[in-house]
């Protein structure tokens, strides 16, 4: 819209005119916003510039559909669009001059939109961009509800360097340049979530297209549409993104006590889990390890045994021998966490004690399936306190591992949880008597 | 480097976003301008908060490539890919490894002999402190009481008292179970389950009956 009073030929003075007109046909400050919130930034610029230049460029169907939607007076603003835009240079300089005389903001607002538009790169002339800048157009071709009120809150100036990166290729054979778009980009309006690089989609309702991408990640498409395209060759941008969806959920899988489903969790459940892994793996290791030195101590013990009759000296300097090598030093901690929907359990071992935490959310009384895992597990209870917190039961459980047994941290906390959830789940709903 | 380029952009995108706003509506900028403030600061508050998780995510990732030990190419996409397949060899590994372990557990020679030198030492131990059995119910509200049992200690003689407070209908609400010198301490605040309120003589009875019962039960199995 704003085109209508930036351009060159226009009357700086009536520009309050236009505004009105603008005002007209039903516009609201929220639509514009609404729009606008989403996209970070130009991308809004682009899309109301390739609005009214394929306005300007299709007049024929277009016409019609303006003239329905506006009044009269717009309508005769239109061959003023035709004749008078540009398709050089020079022009611009004149636009550049006109916001100032209207406003020094609007002046600000334009040479700094200019400057971040030059900064950010995103007009520079690189074929990736320029095609994408055809789709926005095109999609109006088809849409006949263009919404001209959506447009006010941009500076027109920043059209402009669009314009005449885009004009070049001759307007009539638009179409035909649509027709011939790379594959991979679809005509948005035929295709609602269409997606060239970047992730332009088409609003069905009122026509506006956004870019999802923020001028920043102009530069950084390039790098993966290289890397994704060299690679995987993935035919759209959606299914690169659908496919790095499925990648988060597998891995959201494959740890044990996921929590929320967003991507910043499902990476920093993975680290917990892959630090958990690795513990586990050592411990298993310090105790292999100890495991075979005990064994090959009592084969020792044994050979020595059957020996001793004959000689015992030298059994003895033997032995000592042997057992230094096979002594582990090695000391065995390991620390678990298991979360489950009603219950938590932690699980923490020294050597050989094993402390263990339970809450769980108050149903039954627990303690006698977690006594008799224990048992199962050979865990020697030495010490037990706990009991009803308000809706839980917290329990927590010293124990020390009774000689000879090789239970695991990870064996038991998922053990643990595991009972526990069994039962609590078997247990039908009971009213808890309060104290 | 991206990143901060990615900041500095967006900087300078809300920066213009603002100018826009307030400076193209020229007529009605009076009208709009509250809304035109909320919704930049919104915007600008929504810009910060999605910059935040976008550097949250970012972070997380580079502790993740730090973390696998064997990266690929350096693409967002590849990192998950490799984190997944080193959980999977994480997961094998430990699996291989406790196989191994069960494995030399159930060849091993170690003797039985430890379990029954302990219950000797218990026994030994319990007597030589003078501590003796002790069974003593006392009643506090109603249907509720303080139950405080010393009993020898032995393997699984917790799980018994439990079950023993189930049978009778009892429900702990606060326990507290100590070991020393062989002997274990049971200690706990119960509440009677059912309706009939039992006499303290008589949950003393049970208690004692049952365990003069758990004695005689055998000591479990080590498996």
């Amino acid at each position: 819209m704003k085109v209508y009073e930036e351009s060159g030929c226009f009357d700086p003075h009536s520009i309050p005119d236009c505004q009105e007109l603008m005002g007209l046909p039903g516009t609201t400050p929220t639509n514009c916003h609404n729009s606008l919130e989403d996209t970070l930034n130009v991308s809004s610029y682009n899309h109301h510039h390739h609005e009214d230049a394929s306005a300007a460029l299709d007049m024929e169907p277009h016409q019609h559909y303006l003239l329905d939607n506006t009044t009269n007076s717009h309508s005769h603003l239109i061959p003023y669009l035709t004749q008078d835009l540009p398709y050089d240079q020079s022009h611009w300089e004149s636009f550049n001059v006109l916001p100032s005389s209207s406003s020094p903001e609007a002046a600000a607002a334009a040479a700094s939109a200019a400057a971040a538009a030059a900064a950010a790169g995103a007009y520079t002339p690189t074929p990736d961009l320029l095609s994408l800048f055809h789709l926005p157009r095109c999609s109006f071709l088809p849409n006949p509800s263009i919404s001209f009120e959506t447009t006010p809150g941009s500076p027109s100036v920043v059209y402009d360097p669009l314009f005449h990166l885009n004009l070049p290729p001759q307007p009539p054979v638009f179409r035909e340049l649509l027709q011939s778009l790379p594959h991979g980009y679809t005509v948005p309006a035929d295709d609602k979530d269409a997606a060239g690089v970047g992730g332009l989609y088409h609003d069905g309702d009122n026509g506006i297209i956004q870019f999802t991408r923020d001028i920043s990640m102009a530069g950084r498409a390039k790098d993966r549409d290289k890397a994704g395209k060299t690679t995987k060759h993935f035919a759209t941008e959606r299914e690169r993104r659908v496919h790095l969806n499925d990648k988060y959920q597998a891995l959201r899988t494959m740890v044990p006590s996921p929590t929320k489903n967003d991507r910043a969790s499902i990476v920093g459940d993975a680290i917990d889990y892959i630090k958990e892994l690795l513990g586990t793996v050592r411990e298993l290791q310090i105790l292999v390890d100890k495991k075979r030195c005990g064994q090959e101590r009592s084969k020792r013990l044994k050979t020595e045994d059957a020996a001793s009759a004959a000689d015992a000296g030298d059994v003895e300097i033997k032995s000592l021998g042997d057992t230094e090598q096979c002594y582990n030093t090695s000391l065995r901690s390991s620390w678990l966490q298991r979360k489950s929907k009603d219950s938590e359990v932690d699980v923490r071992i020294v050597d050989d004690e094993v402390t263990i935490k339970l809450v769980q959310r108050k149903k039954i009384n627990c303690l006698l399936f977690v006594s008799r895992l224990l048992d199962e597990l050979q865990l020697d209870l030495l010490h037990v306190a706990g009991g009803n917190i308000g809706d839980y039961y917290s329990f927590l459980f010293n124990t020390k591992i009774y000689e000879g047994s090789s239970v695991y941290a990870c064996a038991i906390a998922n053990k643990l949880i595991d009972v526990v959830d069994k039962q609590y789940a078997a247990a039908p709903p009971t009213s808890s008597t309060s104290l | 480097m991206d990143m901060e380029f990615l900041k500095s952009e967006l900087n300078e995108l809300a920066i213009t976003d603002h100018q826009r706003l307030t400076g193209g509506r020229m007529g009605r900028r009076k009208l709009e301008d509250d809304d035109d403030n909320n919704n930049k600061e919104f915007k600008s508050k929504n810009l910060q908060a999605e910059r935040r998780r976008r550097q949250k995510l970012s972070d997380r990732l580079l502790t993740l490539r730090s973390l696998v030990p064997i990266i690929t190419n350096m693409n967002k996409a590849t990192i998950i890919d490799d984190a997944i397949t080193y959980i999977q060899e994480l997961q094998k590994t430990s699996q291989v490894l406790s196989e191994q372990l069960l494995e030399m557990e159930g060849s091993s020679e170690e003797s039985v002999m430890p379990m029954k030198l302990e219950i000797d030492v218990a026994q030994h131990d319990m007597k030589k402190c003078g501590i003796k059995e002790e069974v003593k119910v006392s009643n506090i509200d109603g249907n509720k009481f303080l139950i405080k049992i010393i009993v020898e200690k032995k393997r699984g003689c917790f799980t018994q008292l439990v079950e023993a407070m189930n049978y009778l209908g009892f429900e702990l609400s606060e326990t507290n179970v100590t070991t020393f010198s062989g002997a274990m301490l049971f200690s706990s605040c119960v509440q009677g389950k059912y309706g009939d309120t039992l006499m303290v003589e008589h949950i003393e009875e049970l208690l004692s009956e049952m365990m003069k019962s758990m004695k005689k039960i055998p000591n479990l199995p080590l498996n």
